[in-house]
């Protein structure tokens, strides 16, 4: 798995590519942590280049949504069909800390959202 | 979108399927895990199972593992996986010779421990846990073939016991 950090809006988005599993869920714990103690209120995981997800990459995101619950929420960025369904089984997809775009302009139009209702930069 | 499931009493396999299956038997190590993968999609290819559900018989096997090598140890027990294909389905069993083990406390709050065994009860067809006294928990997997589409060639035929 690799993650490449980039920015939209000043809001940081990791895009990853291949699997991630319990092998090397932590790389990607380790990558949104940053954002997380710096108290950003929006991540972005660009998932289109991932293959596969199973619990352990799951885990991290509902940890993310957690931490994130109360200022902003975690959205991901063209997730594939197998993938979207494991995040819709795992209740990930009705969770109000959670979005789900089908790509960046969708991402960027909801960070705009965020940014008028917070009244500020995200 | 996703094919319907198809729709069948499920029987039970017969007891002895070690001249019939294919076995992997790798260390119970994350590092192991896409291995593991690469076998179960392999044996997905040949039994003819929809691509979309050999992904989700992929999750189910990988959180099978995860257990396994979560709790291992340093001990790396053998994962052995048998994979053995019938005229109506795919089986996959996992055993590692340890019994399964629920996550303590701590790590997390409690929706983000404990997803293997959810995952695995929505991702296939059945999954059945066997304690055994010498192999520890043996899971089994089981995901339904198509009945449309023709069997795989010189596959087992369905086992005539009665599923539980």
């Amino acid at each position: 798995m690799e993650v490449e950090a980039t920015q939209i809006r000043s809001v940081p988005v990791f895009a990853i590519t291949g699997e991630i599993d319990h092998s090397n869920a932590s790389t990607l714990s380790t990558a949104v942590e940053t954002p997380l103690t710096r108290g950003e209120s929006v991540i972005l995981l660009d998932l289109t280049g991932v293959d596969y997800i199973d619990s352990g990459g799951v885990s991290v995101l509902l940890s993310t949504v957690r931490r994130l619950r109360n200022r902003g929420w975690l959205g991901v960025i063209n997730p594939n069909e197998n993938v979207r369904r494991l995040l819709e089984i795992v209740g990930l997809t009705v969770d109000h800390g959670f979005r789900m775009f089908a790509d960046q302009d969708e991402a960027e139009q909801a960070i705009d959202a965020h940014t008028a209702t917070t009244g500020g930069s995200v | 979108m996703r094919p319907n499931k198809p729709s069948m009493r499920i029987p039970r396999p017969p007891v002895d399927q070690s001249s019939h299956c294919r076995t992997l038997s790798v260390g119970a190590e994350a590092r192991n895990l896409r291995a593991l993968r690469a076998f179960v999609e392999e044996a997905a290819a040949s039994a003819r199972l929809d691509v979309d559900r050999g992904y989700d018989l992929k999750v189910a096997v990988s959180e099978a593992c995860a257990n396994a090598v979560e709790h291992s140890g340093s001990e790396h027990r053998p994962l052995q996986v048998c994979a053995t294909t019938y005229t109506d389905r795919l089986v996959i069993e996992i055993a590692n010779g340890a019994h399964f083990r629920v996550n303590p406390a701590g790590g997390g709050p409690p929706e983000e421990r404990g997803l293997g065994l959810p995952l695995m009860v929505a991702m296939v067809d059945e999954v059945r846990f066997v304690n055994t006294p010498d192999r520890g928990t043996l899971v089994r997997l089981t995901m339904l073939l198509d009945p449309t589409l023709p069997p795989p060639a010189g596959m087992r035929p369905p086992s005539s016991g009665r599923a539980r």
